[in-house]
């Protein structure tokens, strides 16, 4: 999950909602891409990624209907409900007897209000750069060092999105829930380049304990 | 009166109702889609395909974040888009989007169709 200053005030913002409107259960915010900006405590990384899949499955089919702005689900126990604040989504699981009305007034003015005020003060724009899943390629023997090796490709394509000059460090997460930020340099062997992989020295393949073959989420830090 | 027989009869009343809302203003048509047949009554037939799949990802989706979420059995899911929005519920097995301009008081839908 993004650290910067907008996942915090907006993490923030969550918790306001909370307090204003206790049938809320669970909160995150997601961009477009399906990059989650910020979430409460109580939902964890993996139930918010199933949740955008969902949602995105329906929003690829979405295009009779106009862009998908809102989906509402109402269960025996709660609701389910995402809708587009600004240019990011904004889920939320409610109580059953929840006052939706009063919840989207309250959403409507708090989300937009708290990332206008942020625009207005923090200097860089609000990019997310999306993970993207990666091979494992383990890099083995007395010189590798600490950093990983990725794609030239990949890597000027996130300079282009967060509008950096370089991007030093990646974040790097194993489906099997181990992360860490480790130093990037291009690939430099040109038999490997372009072909999806990350190389990692075999001492960070341990700490995310994962394997040569294996996927990996892979995002600036 | 058998279950079966008052099943099919709740559809029929249903099909009846569906009749009717279908020529309210601002109601651009529905699917009705039971485990072996499929009623669909759209005012752009050219957008059959699409409709459909549409109303497919939105009872796979409700059904998918329900269980994520833990909300319990779904009663209806809703899709609103930027020019309109689908309505979606099973009833007596069978499967029933409602397809309509944003305008339209999908609650009031509901409580036609004796939902809520």
């Amino acid at each position: 999950m993004n650290k910067d200053p907008y996942a915090v005030a907006l993490k923030n913002a969550l918790t306001e909602i909370k307090k204003i409107c206790p049938d809320v259960s669970r909160s995150f915010i997601f961009t477009k891409d399906g990059v989650i900006v910020a979430g409460d405590s109580e939902t964890d990384e993996k139930t918010m990624e199933k949740m955008i899949r969902s949602f995105q499955s329906v929003a690829e089919k979405a295009d009779t209907i106009g862009s998908l702005k809102a989906v509402y689900v109402n269960g025996k126990k709660g609701k389910v409900i995402l809708s587009s604040v600004n240019d990011m989504y904004l889920a939320l699981a409610t109580s059953k007897n929840a006052d939706t009305t009063y919840l989207h007034s309250v959403t409507r003015v708090l989300i937009p209000t708290v990332l206008k005020l942020l625009e207005t003060i923090t200097p860089t724009p609000l990019q997310f750069a999306p993970s993207k899943q990666l091979v494992v390629d383990t890099l083995s023997g007395f010189f590798v060092g600490d950093s990983v090796q990725i794609d030239t490709e990949l890597l000027e394509e996130w300079y282009k999105l967060l509008n950096q000059r370089s991007v030093n460090q990646v974040e790097i997460e194993a489906f099997g829930g181990k992360a860490t930020q480790c130093k990037v340099k291009e690939i430099n062997d040109p038999k490997l380049k372009g072909k999806g992989i990350i190389r990692i020295p075999e001492r960070v393949c341990k700490t995310l304990e994962v394997k040569k073959g294996e996927l990996v989420k892979v995002k600036p830090a | 009166m058998s279950a079966k027989n008052k099943s099919k009869d709740d559809i029929e009343i249903m099909q009846e109702k569906l009749q009717s809302i279908k020529g309210r203003e601002g109601i651009i048509g529905f699917i009705l889609r039971g485990s072996n047949s499929a009623s669909i009554d759209l005012k752009d037939p050219t957008k059959i395909i699409d409709y459909a799949a549409l109303s497919a990802a939105a009872f796979e989706a409700g059904q998918d974040m329900s269980a994520v979420l833990e909300i319990g059995k779904v009663d209806t899911i809703l899709l609103e888009g930027e020019e309109t929005k689908v309505l979606s519920m099973v009833i007596n097995n069978h499967r029933l989007s409602i397809f309509m301009e944003k305008n339209v008081d999908h609650n009031k839908l509901c409580k036609d169709l004796n939902l809520t």
